[in-house]
């Protein structure tokens, strides 16, 4: 069966509630309005950036760290590295409780890949995030509330996905992710209402499944 | 919530993916806040409960936990109503009329420009001005103005009173009463322009208080010797409370006549005023005997 959710694995979550003023400086953080740290390590990465930014919406917590490990998460470093580590920092390990909260809820029933072919080979990442978070929104070059559709897929069904999606909705491109990234995967931040960065996210979603069912098109009489 | 996840889900369907999606998993479990009861603690003072029934001040009033009793509560927010529904209310137009008053107006054209303008609320507008140089007596040692000021209600329930027996009482003193007059959406000072305007030697506005808790009914009266625009408060002598649980309206009167006679006397008002010998001349009015114990008018009731 198609389009089946791959449900994220949270392969860690850790908190220091006093961190170390050189670790706060050297992962991104401000000795002056943060003290403490929550940390998360995920084997999908796409999902735990929404989910970082869904903690903003939820705490007064800073996205100070987030980046993902090369090659993903089969080649991953050891059994609680995964594909990528997010820090979140904040004045309080209260606000850091409150934001974990919020990303563990996200990557448990919301954000996550979907399984583009029956054997779950491709995966296929079209999130709709209907609110920005001050995160993402500061990535994206965007506005906090705004909504932005986050497409993400292996480089060739991403990139004609991307294309359909444009061409599906009144959106426009607030980044693209050509390949290679750390993972190998291509991603693109659309943006526009909400109904067409739906509307994208679906054109995007079909042409993914298309494309994985059908890689040579036409030109090669497939 | 997962709203991408009913899109995929809709696209699976339209693709021929026939099997439901898995469920999400369910949303953590929200404990509920424990519940307690915390039993009325009444206050354990003698002094603070005798002091309490000696007065409408709030003493004595307990707690329950960290917080007021809920009869508490309730009681100040019904209260607190009372008070902003005098604000609220405004004097009919024909209120004057109807009871033998020359009725004037202030600037204000309406009620909440009333609450906003003070300035306006200080003077007559033009056709008010015109009716008071026509109707009214002029030259005349006592001109009373009662108003409505910040609590119509107060105005309406014990306004005429106030002005009969203060009427009554300078007239007693030998003092020329003249046109009683009412003004509606007046501040104090408007007295200066109606005095002004008919050559009086004493303004007295009576006028609606500043209603403050469950006391929506008091009036407060403020004199001032050769009334004129531009006086200040230190030109003014005022009298506040005048409701049945503070000055009774009747003793009122007697005590504003005495302090306009007073003013006629020395010739001056406001701070300048010699008061120190006024006491004689009060009589009955003057009456600091012992009062019975006041209690705060309950309008709650809460089944104990």
């Amino acid at each position: 069966m198609i389009l089946e959710p791959l449900p994220p694995r949270i392969l860690s979550v850790r908190r220091i509630p006093n961190a170390d003023p050189a670790l706060l400086l050297a992962y991104g953080a401000d000795p002056a309005r943060h003290r403490s740290l929550g940390l998360v390590t995920c084997d999908q990465d796409d999902p735990t950036y929404v989910a970082l930014d869904e903690a903003t919406k939820f705490a007064h917590v800073d996205v100070v760290f987030a980046k993902s490990f090369y090659a993903g998460a089969g080649h991953a470093s050891g059994p609680l590295s995964g594909e990528i580590l997010g820090v979140l920092a904040a004045a309080d390990p209260d606000e850091i409780d409150a934001g974990l909260k919020a990303l563990v809820r996200c990557l448990e029933s919301d954000a996550c890949f979907y399984g583009a072919d029956e054997a779950k080979k491709t995966a296929v990442f079209p999130h709709v995030i209907s609110s920005l978070g001050h995160y993402l929104s500061a990535a994206a070059g965007l506005k906090p509330g705004d909504s932005m559709a986050y497409l993400v897929a292996p480089p060739m069904e991403a990139t004609i996905g991307f294309d359909m999606a444009l061409k599906a909705a009144d959106v426009r491109a607030a980044k693209i992710f050509p390949p290679p990234t750390e993972t190998n995967f291509s991603a693109a931040w659309l943006t526009g209402s909400l109904a067409a960065c739906e509307a994208a996210a679906v054109a995007f979603c079909e042409a993914v499944v298309r494309v994985a069912a059908n890689p040579k098109g036409d030109v090669w009489g497939g | 919530m997962a709203r991408t996840r009913e899109l995929v889900a809709e696209l699976r369907e339209r693709l021929g993916g026939a099997a439901p999606q898995p469920p999400p998993a369910p949303l953590p479990r929200v404990p509920e806040p424990p519940v307690r009861v915390f039993p009325k603690r009444h206050e354990g003072s003698r002094y603070a409960r005798e002091t309490a029934a000696h007065t409408t001040a709030l003493l004595g009033i307990g707690q329950v936990g960290t917080r007021y009793a809920t009869d508490v509560v309730l009681q100040f927010q019904a209260e607190l109503a009372v008070a902003h529904e005098a604000v609220a209310t405004e004097l009919p137009e024909d209120w004057a009329a109807k009871n033998g008053l020359l009725g004037l107006r202030s600037r204000v054209t309406h009620h909440r420009e009333f609450l906003l303008r003070p300035d306006l609320g200080r003077r007559l507008d033009d056709l008010s001005l015109a009716r008071l140089k026509m109707e009214a007596k002029h030259g005349v040692d006592v001109q009373p103005i009662l108003a409505d000021g910040l609590s119509a209600v107060a105005c309406m329930q014990s306004g005429l009173e106030l002005l009969a027996s203060f009427t009554r009482a300078c007239e007693a003193r030998g003092l020329t009463v003249g046109t009683p007059v009412c003004a509606r959406y007046a501040r104090v000072w408007l007295e200066d322009e109606i005095g002004q305007t008919v050559k009086a030697r004493v303004a007295a506005i009576l006028l609606g208080e500043r209603p403050g808790l469950g006391t929506g009914d008091g009036l407060s009266a403020y004199l001032v010797y050769e009334p004129a625009v531009g006086k200040t408060d230190g030109d003014r002598n005022m009298m506040s409370n005048i409701h049945a649980r503070g000055t009774p309206p009747a003793v009122a009167g007697d005590r504003l006549a005495v302090l306009a006679r007073a003013m006629v006397d020395q010739k001056r008002s406001g701070v300048s005023l010699e008061l120190g010998h006024l006491v004689a001349e009060l009589g009955d009015a003057a009456s600091r005997h012992h009062r019975a114990p006041q209690v705060r008018e309950r309008l709650v009731e809460v089944p104990t």
